[in-house]
């Protein structure tokens, strides 16, 4: 077949056309292109639920496609670098924490810009809402996110372990707090060890982030983080009840070892113990719902987190999450449509009822629907009245920068090897200067 | 067309694809990030001129800097001297002429071409405190539990260890390829005159490989100082715990990344840049003077 040799020039040639061949040709839309793009965090069992609300919204509106872009660990970080790249996802999850950062540099579209044509709906979502989520993102006079779930946090309990250690249940009510005290002694009875000192199960475990916990207790020892809420000029890192209540969390773990110490933790899910029946109490919010409420053999309840001795009674944290849309969005309409239905009466009745989320609709969060997706939860309560038992989280564009003096200075506290009130210099004017100069 | 001319134009066709990629990848990131060092830019809004403010705040406002620079250069420190002299001892020992060196010679090879991510999550279970390989070893010979990743000082001993096993590989087959260079005639003329072992290595195999070895310090210096991606996945994108494993790289990617300061974290990069040029000077200028003096 071959009788020449193949010379320099034909191989060359046969390279380049084959190449050339080879190249990606530029397409006018690849697959997913001509879709609403929705960017959006969940562990995988929320995932699943998360999906079949997004089905739903499909079947409703057949002319929108969607195409969901699930985070990697650093929302964040990922939602910059799309948006920045010219990429943004028309429709956003947005956290209280860190959508200010996004809304000061006009990343997000203010919403109040597309509710001023939708008047009904506008009243509609006035009327139903709580007012204290709703608000956590408003920004500089401009609303950047519709709350779509309370994301605070409270008490997951294993009903069996506390009978087993013949101890009363915890309160049912944000109304009926339990004390520091009692919460500590409750843990200790619930801890056990073997002979040795190896931990068989804890009293409590945490499965939210520890530094941001032991703020929490901080706030219900009767301090706020920080005042005002938004684009705030003083955090309490230098008031005494508040580091009081840091300290009583970090002393949990690292003096009276009810709760797993960072060592610990190197190599234990807190998560995974609970769900195991080897913790007796987790922290967190209702996105470890779907997996406590999938464990084998765990019977669970909620109840409310302690109060300190300055506190005002018991609360949870704002903790809420949001949908925005991208003000660079050429798919505003569909993108509107996608906000509308996931955060209003429609798609909230849903997610309540799916037990995905707790919903931020009065109208949702005490349907029977979301009882009815909740009927392993006796203490109900805790989960419909604990927006109205929240206390807010600090909404400013510096926070990254104050976390990450947060997560440097807690460390030793949580180890237990500097009090909390080494936080009163250190991190208070470390933060203060932050603020001066964000 | 003569064929001379042909043959220049060729020569430039041929050049030109690589030429275009280094002017797209590697001259205008440079040229921008100078740029952009001297501006305050969040990547959304438009960019301010702010001068020499940025290199200003480096030196003289932001202790933050000083901690990630003494950081640095312990890292470089801890990395460096240990990953030489095993890098010279184990080369060494692959140049004997063995049974199935060839063998061991591949080995040696196997951390080059793993990522870094997954090397660090591997070690991340080899130093867990609890249960990790290291702290079992330790416990059979009576020695406690070293909190490796949890207490600031360990920590940097464990990414130091780390970036080791990572950078001995490299570095032993520069060296090795550069002691098989090594006249035999040498090592032979130095047995008969009663050289020990030991005396050939140091007397013959080290100033030999001088060369070599000068290329390796460079080298690693480099990747020390641009260390990120080890410090990342071992002990977070903040550089702890505490400031414990916080480097130039983390306080560079920190600026750029998650407080969205594309100013400041230019300026750094330009730092660093200017610290790794002085440094390779300085080391090539004594390597010359070295090798004319002898």
């Amino acid at each position: 077949m071959f009788d020449k040799p193949i010379g320099r020039r034909t191989l060359l040639r046969g390279a380049g056309v084959l190449g050339a061949s080879l190249l990606p040709w530029p397409s006018a839309c690849g697959a997913g292109e001509d879709a609403l793009t929705f960017f959006f965090q969940a562990n995988p069992d929320e995932a699943d639920a998360r999906m079949r609300i997004i089905e739903e919204f499909g079947r409703r509106h057949p002319d929108i496609r969607v195409r969901t872009v699930l985070s990697g660990p650093d929302p964040m970080q990922q939602m910059s670098t799309f948006c920045a790249g010219g990429r943004c996802p028309d429709v956003l999850m947005a956290w209280e924490l860190t959508y200010a950062g996004l809304a000061e540099r006009g990343v997000l579209l203010d919403l109040n810009t597309v509710l001023a044509r939708d008047q009904a709906f506008a009243a509609d979502l006035k009327a139903d809402s709580i007012a204290s989520l709703y608000d956590t993102f408003t920004f500089n006079g401009g609303q950047y996110a519709f709350p779509e779930q309370w994301s605070g946090n409270f008490l997951f309990y294993n009903k069996r372990l506390f009978a087993d250690a013949g101890l009363r249940p915890p309160p049912a009510r944000w109304e009926q707090p339990w004390s520091f005290a009692e919460f500590l002694e409750t843990a200790r009875a619930l801890t056990k060890r073997e002979r040795s000192g190896r931990v068989t199960q804890w009293g409590f475990v945490d499965t939210w982030v520890p530094a941001y916990s032991a703020g929490l207790f901080g706030m219900n020892n009767g301090v706020p983080w920080c005042t005002p809420r938004t684009n705030p000029t003083h955090f309490n890192f230098d008031d005494d009840a508040f580091i009081e209540g840091i300290q009583f969390y970090a002393d949990l773990a690292a003096t009276h070892h009810v709760a797993p110490t960072a060592i610990d933790a190197q190599s234990l899910s807190t998560m995974d113990l609970f769900a195991a029946g080897r913790a007796a109490m987790a922290m967190g919010g209702h996105w470890r719902y779907q997996t406590f409420v999938r464990a084998e053999g765990l019977d669970f309840d909620v109840t409310v987190l302690p109060a300190g001795p300055e506190g005002h009674g018991a609360q949870s944290d704002i903790g809420t999450t949001g949908l925005a849309i991208a003000a660079s969005s050429s798919r505003k309409e569909q993108a509107w449509e996608f906000v509308k239905f996931a955060t209003g009466p429609i798609g909230q009745a849903m997610i309540g009822e799916s037990g995905l989320f707790v919903p931020t609709l009065d109208s949702a969060i005490h349907s029977a629907g979301f009882g009815r997706a909740h009927r392993r939860i006796g203490n109900l309560g805790v989960l419909t009245e604990g927006p109205a038992h929240s206390g807010y989280l600090p909404v400013t564009p510096a926070w990254e920068k104050i976390n990450a003096l947060i997560d440097r200075a807690f460390g030793p506290v949580l180890r237990g090897t500097r009090p909390a009130t080494s936080l009163k210099t250190g991190l208070a004017r470390d933060i203060a200067q932050v603020l001066s100069n964000p | 067309m003569t064929r001379t001319r042909r043959r220049a134009w060729a020569g430039r066709v041929f050049v030109a694809p690589n030429l275009a990629a280094l002017a797209v990848f590697m001259l205008f990131p440079l040229g921008f990030s100078l740029y952009m060092s001297f501006q305050r830019w969040d990547l959304f809004t438009p960019a301010k001129f702010v001068g020499l403010a940025n290199f200003r705040t480096l030196f003289t406002a932001d202790p933050l800097f000083l901690i990630a620079l003494r950081n640095t250069v312990v890292f470089t420190v801890g990395t460096i001297v240990p990953t030489v002299l095993i890098s010279l001892v184990v080369a060494a020992l692959l140049n004997r002429k063995l049974m199935g060196i060839g063998f061991f010679r591949a080995v040696i090879f196997v951390p080059l071409a793993v990522s870094s991510v997954v090397m660090a999550v591997v070690w991340q279970f080899v130093f867990n405190v609890d249960d990790g390989l290291l702290n079992t070893m330790l416990g059979w010979i009576g020695l406690g539990p070293v909190p490796w990743l949890v207490e600031p000082g360990w920590a940097m001993v464990s990414l130091c260890m780390v970036s080791v096993w990572r950078s001995v590989p490299f570095a032993t087959v520069v060296l090795l390829a550069a002691m098989q260079g090594v006249p035999e005639t040498l090592y032979e003329a130095a047995k008969i005159d009663g050289a020990s072992e030991w005396r050939r290595f140091v007397s013959i195999t080290v100033p030999l490989i001088r060369g070599a070895l000068s290329f390796v310090v460079i080298i690693s210096i480099i990747n020390a100082f641009q260390a990120f991606d080890l410090v990342y996945v071992l002990t977070g994108g903040n550089g702890g715990p505490e400031t414990g494993t916080y480097v130039l790289g983390i306080m560079l990617f920190q600026h750029a990344f998650a407080f969205l300061d594309f100013g400041y974290a230019s300026a750094l990069a330009w730092v660093m840049f200017a610290i790794l040029l002085v440094l390779t000077v300085l080391q090539l200028r004594f390597a010359r003077r070295v090798s004319l003096e002898n």
